[in-house]
């Protein structure tokens, strides 16, 4: 029970940071009916931007305190990443945004190519992994063989914030609704009055910065980041945006649930080697796509001839 | 005959023109393939493209697309002579050797993607997986002491069978649905390959080279006297298989069933109405572009006498599509034209070494960037033109 | 503007061309290249480039001395380590006359698909890094050498040296490249011989973050060590997420985490303790071992030797001995490399078998000791003055 509940838990903060990254892929898809396949690759931007700051605040402001440190980590993570992501959006993504779908996605690989490879050249020693500092009280709740941390709830109850925060953002705001025209209709939107690229830049903005958040989460969580952590990261997020059904928030949070939970269940009850669980988990999303080809909760799936 | 031609273009009388090209393609690729230095090789970049950028500008690209339309079978032949020429020449030179047997399988493979993205738009991001799939049922194939031909043509078999695992999700899904389902077969079979203990797991397993009618292809011979590599007999089945597929890829498309690929990708709903049957339309075009996949990695693992799981990765099939994309979608004279340059290229700037993967990607970005068509796009159908 | 004209610049261009090419350099020496092959790019490309500067250090510090019959050109090229890029730089190298010899591979599977290339084309090679037994043991070949141990002597040593600690059951985590497969395969083999006892082996990929589901299913099982297969990177990860579950068990790892990085990447605190097992005699404790990495250190390299540089260097160093001896000739020099016999090094005493296995006499073991990696005999956990975890002594 004990073991089952610890599973349940680890279970929880690998899907929450699934989900997190998951719902900046639906979040592009849904304005711009493009994936932007480097995003894997902006989470990892996004915590190597935090590292730096915690480097420059410990040369300059030694002694600051844990809290402060943080939220600077936050902050410096969400700007630099913003910054990347709207420009990217407006030199790289609106560009092919008439081009086939195909070309998006082979492009927007390259340039997670071209991050991670530019992280692991030109970062110091970026090759190796780096320790990210622990910065959050290690307060632990232990009974047994069950281990319950504070910073474990801390992240994950600042993750579903971010979530719900985003959600309301799109359904309840006047921005938000702006962001649902463009993606309902982009040319109806214009006709109404909405500024096309500045949405379009604006939630490439928002993704970046949940981007950003799940990078230094990720580092506050395993205390250590690497350049190519972004890759599995960026595969597994699509995966879970497109099990879930795409340009569907909830879908991105059960789709990054739903990965998490095949991932647990492959480590753990597999009768075989556990080195399976990956084909496991893959597997299992082919034949989910068999069964409901456009996800799970499926976009109206209704085709203008 | 007729065809669009405004009359202000040079065609140089027929197969002559033809000729002419193929030697001059001929002479730069000696002269690029045999420079060692890097100002050499430089220079000769530098001139290729700027020759290319003149023909681009001025009308020169015209004349020479409407002599080699003219002139199809006569250029079909120069191409194939260029090739045996390049082959003769570098004789003795295996790792020049290797390469182009390289360029030769990649392109295969790719004319198989290109069957199936290019003709039939059957998204596929598992390229090498299937590619992998022909390599891996020769290696297991020969060592279970099967003839190497038979081998070869049943890792193809075997490729396109694979292929039908995935046929269901394929079928059903469509845009990046289908992108996800290749991708995620993509990622797993690697991973497959490295957990089984029966496919040699993670450190590979050898390939017996390919024996033909008594011929031994891993083994030097002379040629005239002079000690020639065994890579040459490798390319000249590379050489064979190549043509073949072209040749066959080629009629696909002018004949019905391309026509019918065709209007599959350009509008489902559309072709759908007039009758066209979707679904075996695309299960066509994915079975046959495995097919090709399949055969051209078990000639590359022969030829390479070793596989390992990390030659099939999902950088892999992504440098198949960047390939594919680079030469022009659905233009087979492009995806040739296309591996040559994705293959030789980074083997030429060793020099920048760990920044070579970082230039090549972003290479890539502004290819599609500026060049969205890539760099042959495939014309539209006309009629009439053919002889 | 026609054909005449295309074929008018072709020819201008072309000859334009010619012209720079036979421009070469003319030197007073003969120059010989010599050559390095790793992984440059990619996830290991830290150890290749670590494994590529240590050669090219042994170069560079040949051609400033004087006294040397010949001008060397170091000529490096990437595997990505992947088997078919592999043989592609081999036959690269090979196939190229004027390299006489060269260092070569990081990945065994590279290694193992390079073999009959080198042998083809009678060039000598020396493996600086990969431990895949039979990359020597499975051929005859005498052009290839290798002078870091193979993982079976390292493994049985780790496998006794655990058992003679007390420690009974553990538990397995390694990468499914094929060095975590293989180590976990001889260390499975030497442990059970011993009367130690497994108690689950868990796989993982190379890229993999989230290691708390093994971890967790671990934790239960209980056991005193978890010895992990594999590099780096992933040790890193693995060794911190072990202590977030709160797992108190002795971290035991192979040689390829006796690296600086993994101290860097994972603190002090949490890298003490943990345990490495290297071939050779550690580098700092000959004479040649702290030159050595002062050298590499005013060379300003981006990258640090990480744990099979020396090797990289040494295995260069024998080869441009063996060209100053014999002449730049690949026969000759691969009859000299195979006679190497206790030849003194910077990695201990070399001696090649018949098989151009080095018969590494001694696995150095190594502990955390505030921050850096101790030899184990010299560290307090030896003296008694600190504890392993879980330890019976």
């Amino acid at each position: 029970m004990e073991l089952f509940l610890q599973f349940c838990i680890n279970g929880l903060m690998l899907g929450m940071m699934y989900a997190l990254v998951a719902v900046g892929f639906t979040l592009f898809f849904g304005v711009l009916d493009v994936i932007v396949f480097s995003h894997g690759d902006t989470v990892m931007v996004g915590s190597f931007a935090g590292l730096s700051m915690y480097w420059w605040l410990n040369a300059v402001y030694p002694g600051l305190s844990p809290e402060w440190t943080v939220l600077w980590i936050f902050f410096a993570a969400v700007a630099a990443v913003v910054a990347m992501g709207t420009l990217a959006a407006r030199f790289m993504i609106m560009p092919l945004r008439k081009a086939p779908p195909l070309n998006t996605l082979l492009a927007t690989m390259m340039l997670g190519t071209v991050l991670r490879e530019a992280i692991r050249l030109f970062f110091p020693d970026g090759s190796n992994p780096k320790p990210f500092p622990r910065l959050l009280p290690d307060w632990a709740w232990q009974n047994g063989n069950l281990i319950l941390r504070f910073d474990n709830i801390l992240l994950f109850s600042m993750g579903a914030l971010v979530i719900i925060l985003v959600y309301l953002l799109i359904a309840r705001t006047r921005l938000g609704m702006a962001i649902r025209a463009v993606a309902q209709d982009e040319e109806a939107a214009r006709l109404m009055g909405v500024n096309f690229t500045l949405i379009v830049m604006t939630t490439f903005a928002v993704g970046s910065a949940v981007a950003a958040f799940a990078g230094v989460m990720n580092g506050l969580y395993y205390n250590e980041i690497n350049f190519s952590l972004g890759l599995l990261l960026g595969a597994i997020g699509f995966s879970a945006a497109v099990i879930g059904g795409l340009g569907n928030i909830y879908g991105a949070i059960l789709g990054g649930f739903i990965f998490a939970f095949l991932q647990t269940l492959g480590a753990v009850v597999l009768p075989f080697a556990s080195a399976y669980k990956d084909v496991f988990a893959f597997g299992s999303v082919i034949t989910l796509m068999a069964i409901r080809p456009t996800g799970l909760i499926a976009e109206p799936s209704s085709q203008r001839v | 005959m007729y065809y669009h031609q405004p009359s202000r273009d040079l065609v140089i009388p027929g197969p002559a023109g033809c000729a002419l090209m193929a030697l001059a393609l001929l002479a730069w690729c000696i002269l690029f393939l045999k420079a060692e230095d890097q100002t050499s090789i430089l220079v000769y970049m530098t001139s290729g493209s700027l020759l290319i950028l003149i023909a681009a500008l001025s009308d020169l690209h015209k004349s020479i697309s409407s002599t080699i339309i003219a002139n199809e079978k006569a250029w079909d032949y120069c191409m194939v002579l260029t090739m045996l020429f390049l082959i003769l020449i570098f004789n003795d030179d295996h790792y020049t050797l290797f390469l182009l047997g390289t360029i030769m399988v990649y392109a295969t493979a790719v004319l198989g993607l290109n069957v199936q993205l290019g003709y039939t738009g059957v998204i596929n991001f598992s390229a090498a997986s299937f590619f992998g799939i022909g390599s891996y049922a020769a290696a297991m194939l020969t060592s279970a002491g099967l003839p190497s031909l038979l081998a070869l043509l049943l890792g193809g078999v075997f490729a396109a069978l694979s292929g039908c695992l995935l046929l269901l999700p394929v079928l059903r899904t469509s845009g990046h649905y289908a992108a996800l389902v290749t991708m995620a077969f993509a990622l797993l079979f690697k991973v497959f390959l490295e957990v089984s203990e029966w496919f040699g797991g993670p450190q590979g397993i050898p390939v017996a080279p390919l024996t033909l009618f008594g011929l031994d292809f891993g083994a030097d011979f002379t040629l005239g006297g002079m000690e020639a590599s065994f890579y040459v007999k490798y390319d000249l089945a590379c050489l064979a298989l190549l043509c073949l597929s072209f040749a066959f890829v080629r009629r696909l498309e002018r004949s019905w069933f391309g026509l019918s690929m065709d209007a599959v990708r350009c509008d489902e709903t559309a072709s759908a109405c007039f009758g066209i049957d979707i679904a075996r339309w695309k299960i066509a075009a994915f079975t046959i572009g495995n097919l090709l996949s399949g055969l051209a990695g078990a000639l590359y693992a022969m030829m390479l006498s070793y596989i390992s799981p990390a030659n099939f990765a999902f950088a892999d099939s992504l440098l198949f599509l960047s390939i594919l994309l680079l030469g022009g979608m659905g233009n087979i004279w492009g995806v040739i034209l296309a591996t040559g340059f994705v293959v030789v290229i980074p083997e030429k700037f060793q020099v920048i070494q760990e920044y070579r993967y970082l230039i090549y990607a972003a290479l890539v970005l502004f290819m599609i960037l500026y060049r969205p068509m890539g760099l042959l796009p495939r014309k539209t159908r006309s009629y009439g033109g053919l002889p | 503007m026609g054909i005449a004209t295309l074929f008018r610049v072709l020819i201008f261009c072309l000859s334009l061309a010619g012209l720079s090419v036979d421009s070469g350099i003319a030197a007073a020496k003969t120059t010989v290249k010599v050559g390095f092959i790793g992984p440059l790019t990619g996830g290991v490309s830290s150890n290749g480039l670590g494994g590529r500067n240590s050669a090219e250090l042994a170069v560079m510090e040949r051609n400033e001395d004087p006294s040397s019959r010949y001008a060397y050109e170091f000529v490096a090229l990437d595997d990505e380590c992947k088997s078919n890029i592999g043989v592609q730089a081999a036959t690269k190298m090979a196939a190229d006359r004027k390299v006489i010899a060269a260092v070569t591979h990081y990945c065994s599977a590279v290694a193992l698909s390079t073999v009959d290339i080198y042998h083809r084309f009678g060039l000598p090679v020396v493996v600086w890094g990969a431990v895949q037994p039979d990359i020597t043991y499975g051929n005859d070949y005498p052009e290839i050498m290798r002078i870091c141990g193979t993982m079976i002597n390292q493994n049985e040593e780790a496998a006794k040296f655990m058992r003679s600690l007390g420690y009974k059951k553990f538990a397995i985590i390694h990468d499914t490249t094929d060095y975590g497969k293989s180590h976990k395969d001889y260390f499975t083999k030497y442990l059970v011989e011993n009367g130690g006892e497994i108690l689950d082996v868990f796989g993982v990929t190379s890229d993999q973050q989230d290691f708390t589901a093994e971890l967790t299913k671990i934790k239960s099982l209980n056991p005193e060590v978890i010895y992990f297969g594999g590099l780096t990177p992933l040790g890193v990860r693995v060794r911190s997420q072990m202590e977030k579950l709160g797992i108190r068990a002795q971290f035991e790892g192979v040689s390829g985490i006796k690296s600086d990085a993994f101290i860097e990447g994972l603190g002090k605190e949490l890298a003490e303790g943990c345990l490495s097992f290297i071939e050779g005699t550690p580098t700092e404790k000959l004479p040649g071992g702290r030159k050595f990495l002062k050298a590499y250190q005013s060379r300003n390299f981006a990258q640090g030797p990480e744990a099979y540089g020396p090797f990289a260097y040494t295995a260069m160093v024998q080869i441009l001995d063996a060209i100053e001896k014999v002449g730049p000739d690949r026969k000759k020099v691969t009859a000299t490399l195979n006679a190497t016999k206790d030849a003194p090094t910077l990695v201990g005493d070399v001696t090649y078998d018949s098989h151009g296995q080095n018969i590494v006499p001694v696995i150095s073991k190594y502990v955390v000791q505030d921050g850096v990696w101790a030899l184990w005999e010299d560290s307090e956990y030896a003296s008694g003055k600190r504890k392993l975890v879980n330890s019976k002594q």
